[in-house]
């Protein structure tokens, strides 16, 4: 199997500012690999890890020690993320451009022709359903249709390996709905897709593998039904793997 | 640079999207207008105290510009996240500084262009003659000054957390090197050791930006400066702007984004 | 009652009383010695007694643009600038200047002061003599200290140096006598009778009027308003030459040397001995004057032995 995402030993420490000592490892030593054309969900109760992972990936956070990187490269060149596109849990677009503007610029920094550009522009603003809206400027969208254009942004390269931290997260049943059709569309086209939910029905229903995260630990990684085993649910599989006990009702 | 570039025209398309400039513009626009209006002994000639209101906002407006524009770039991009998807691009670091750094600059630089060609136009509506050259050499200093000031400034917002506290330390050292840095070593002479030292290391560290400040020259119709002086003042800011953008992208090279 | 009526007719009651009050209290308020809406003009009110400061500062200003902003900082060697060229050229003030004027820089102190001194006015010229050009068909040039002077007029009216220094160069080098007489005259309405107003008036009525009678009759006043301006003083107290007052004794002497050049002009040769002999006590150069007296003297004898022939 081709590794496209791949990290070994992975260890983050987060410091405090006045003492210079370890405040926080939010990261345990983690061996991850993800392979070409495989949708791969990521799990963990919040704070597990989960997104200093894709901080480490992109390179917004330095690890400690270990190596990540991807498509074979270090994660700490700007190269790495060439072929990558990534859409962060919340985030807001520059305000004073358009959605076209926005892909423009986008494109721009992945160096693509002029025409080519503009073909990805008009394609990726078809997909997310922008094409009406794509002279407005950002700040007047609605938080469903900033998503939208975030998920956009993300595929505006036609990347090889996307990255998404929370896609659905705040978004309504309809547009759940509609990242999750995107998400199997490229699927179907042979890309390779990790992503981050706390949905696990969602997980359950498009992902090829999981890798299940605790306090910083990699707990558990297979394909779905591997992870599931006897349990009914992959819900009931993350509680136990993450050793929840349920409270007694009195 | 294809990479610095598209961040410089995203900087540049910011500003003139904001309100600021235009505010700037038309209250300096209506301050010379009105002072040129006042009548003084029913000579309509009379032009240089407009000239030296006119250069003094120039100065103010185009610092307030600077400042405030570059202040805000980083910290506005990590307050509102819209660095996170910009860095998963394929886009170093020090490329997003030096994208940053050209776009305040070029923004600036337009900026300044209007207003000389308005401080142009006000002055030969009364002179009756057009020193082109003289306002050139003028208008290149400044810019030069003001690559200066937005490099500092840059640097100063991936040390200071909040655009304010930054804008307001920059005003105050710019502020302080335009009125005192010429005399720094005078003052220096007449303070006991160590302040002695401390003071005239500080003159000799500063960057000079009186060198750039060419108003009375152009005010009074001063000949030309020498062509090499100015590409020697140029090269001594550009050396600077340089050392604070490679300070910045120092600073930011290992600084947790998220 | 219907409550909203009350309130209505309480509201109008109310407005009704505010009225009569601010009409019963205005009267009262112009008689106040502190309404400073009668006392003080629009500068007084906005800067109190900071306006004499601002008015110097715009004299100073003044004097910078004369010499096309080549000009002293306060870090900088100003004792060469105790007396504004400006004002000194005009003949209203006395100098006081040492001489080194051209020099207040010094030699640079470094590399950075000797680099920065190409960016900056670096040469001493007068706006009035053609300024950073050296072309003296520019000397109108001078008109760009007017405002300053106005400014500084406006903002200190009792300073009579800013209207005779204004008054100079609008009738000598902008031809603008008529403006110069005004402004004089704006001038001796906040000073009335001041010595040194009336004496540049005398000098319009000379110079550019040609009107000698009427000069003779304005410095004659003048030299009157000199003398009532402190009568318990000995003339010999005023005159001395320890008098710190420059302008004082300049003054008197100007108008006594003037005086004497009218008489001189008219052959009235031993009115002008007793005019150069009051104005001698006065002169910083009294050997000059001696001089000056001893020709007279010559020149009447000669004129005394010709008629006797």
């Amino acid at each position: 199997m081709n590794a496209i995402l791949k990290t070994e030993k992975l260890r983050v420490e987060f410091k405090n500012r006045e003492t210079r000592q370890a405040a926080k490892v939010a990261l345990l030593g983690l061996d991850l690999q993800v392979n070409g054309g495989e949708v791969f969900g990521f799990l963990g109760p919040n704070g597990a890890g989960k997104t200093t992972t894709i901080n480490v990936l992109l390179g917004f956070v330095q690890p400690t020690s270990g190596t990540a990187s991807l498509f074979g490269i270090n994660v700490g060149q700007p190269i790495a993320r060439q072929r990558i596109g990534y859409l962060p849990e919340m985030t807001y677009y520059y305000k004073f451009l358009t959605a076209e503007e926005l892909l423009r610029f986008y494109s721009k920094i992945f160096g693509l022709p002029g025409p080519e550009a503009e073909r990805r522009i008009d394609g990726v603003l078809k997909l997310v359903e922008l094409e009406s809206s794509r002279k407005r400027l950002i700040k007047t969208y609605s938080k469903g249709m900033q998503q939208r254009v975030g998920l956009a942004q993300a595929l505006i390269n036609n990347p090889d390996l996307l990255i998404l931290d929370e896609p659905t997260s705040g978004l309504d049943p309809l547009g759940r709905m509609k990242v999750r059709e995107i998400i199997q569309r490229l699927k179907t086209e042979g890309k390779t897709v990790f992503f981050s939910s706390h949905e696990l029905g969602e997980v359950e229903t498009i992902c090829d593998r999981v890798a299940i995260i605790h306090q910083g630990e990699l707990k558990a990684v297979g394909p779905v039904n591997e992870i599931m085993g006897r349990r009914a649910s992959l819900e009931k599989a993350f509680l136990d793997i993450v050793g929840y006990q349920p409270q007694p009702t009195p | 640079m294809r990479n610095i570039l598209a961040v410089a025209d995203i900087v540049i398309k910011e500003l003139y999207r904001r309100k600021d400039f235009y505010v700037l513009f038309i209250v300096t626009i209506l301050i010379c207008l009105v002072m040129a209006s006042v009548n003084i002994f029913n000579n309509p000639d009379i032009i240089r105290y407009v000239k030296s209101l006119c250069l003094l906002l120039i100065w103010v407006s185009s610092l307030v510009i600077a400042i405030t524009t570059t202040a805000r770039q980083i910290p506005a991009e990590r307050e509102q996240r819209t660095l996170l998807p910009l860095l998963a691009k394929p886009l170093s670091r020090s490329q997003l500084i030096v994208g940053k750094f050209l776009g305040c600059w070029i923004a600036c630089g337009l900026a300044l262009l209007c207003f000389y060609a308005f401080f142009g136009a006000l002055s030969a509506s009364r002179e009756h003659h057009w020193p082109v050259l003289s306002y050139l050499q003028a208008g290149l200093m400044h810019w030069v000054a003001l690559a200066v000031v937005i490099a500092l400034t840059l640097l100063g917002s991936l040390v200071f957390a909040a655009p304010s506290s930054n804008a307001t330390i920059c005003f105050v050292i710019v502020g302080g090197i335009l009125f005192v840095g010429r005399y720094l070593d005078v003052v220096a002479l007449s303070l006991q050791k160590p302040w002695q030292t401390i003071i005239y290391a500080v003159y000799f560290v500063i960057p000079h930006l009186e060198f750039f400040d060419m108003r009375k020259l152009i005010i009074h119709d001063w000949p030309l400066i020498q062509w090499r002086f100015i590409g020697l003042a140029s090269l001594y800011g550009v050396a600077y702007a340089a050392f604070f953008l490679a300070a910045a992208c120092l600073v930011f090279r290992r600084k947790a984004v998220n | 009652m219907n409550p909203a009526r009350t309130l209505f007719l309480s509201l109008v009651a109310l407005l009704v009383f505010c009225f009569g009050f601010a009409a019963w209290l205005q009267p009262q308020f112009q008689d106040l010695p502190f309404n400073r809406s009668v006392s003080m003009d629009f500068w007084g009110n906005l800067l109190d007694d900071s306006r004499d400061l601002f008015a110097n500062s715009a004299f100073v200003t003044a004097d910078e643009y004369y010499h096309s902003g080549y000009y002293p900082t306060i870090f900088d060697n100003n004792q060469a600038f105790e007396t504004p060229h400006m004002a000194e050229d005009t003949g209203a003030v006395a100098s006081r200047n040492s001489g080194d004027e051209t020099g207040f820089m010094g030699k640079p102190r470094d590399w950075i002061d000797a680099f920065g001194r190409h960016f900056i006015p670096n040469r001493h010229t007068h706006l009035d003599e053609g300024g950073p050009t050296d072309d003296l068909s520019t000397s109108s040039e001078v008109k760009e200290i007017l405002p300053w002077l106005k400014l500084s007029a406006e903002l200190d009216p009792e300073d009579v140096k800013t209207f005779v220094v204004t008054a100079f160069w609008l009738r000598t080098r902008l031809d603008e006598t008529r403006q110069a007489e005004q402004v004089l005259r704006e001038g001796l309405r906040y000073n009335p009778g001041n010595p040194q107003l009336l004496f540049e008036l005398g000098r319009v009525y000379f110079e550019s009027y040609h009107n000698i009678p009427r000069a003779r009759m304005i410095w004659e006043a003048a030299l009157r308003m000199w003398h009532a301006e402190a009568p318990d003083k000995l003339l010999s107290e005023r005159l001395n030459l320890a008098n710190q007052n420059f302008d004082d004794r300049f003054i008197y002497e100007q108008l006594q040397v003037h005086l004497a050049n009218l008489e001189q002009a008219a052959g009235n040769y031993p009115a002008a001995i007793a005019r150069w002999e009051l104005a001698r006590p006065a002169s910083p150069t009294p050997d000059d004057v001696d001089r000056h007296i001893a020709d007279l003297k010559q020149k009447l004898s000669a004129a005394k032995d010709k008629s006797a022939t």
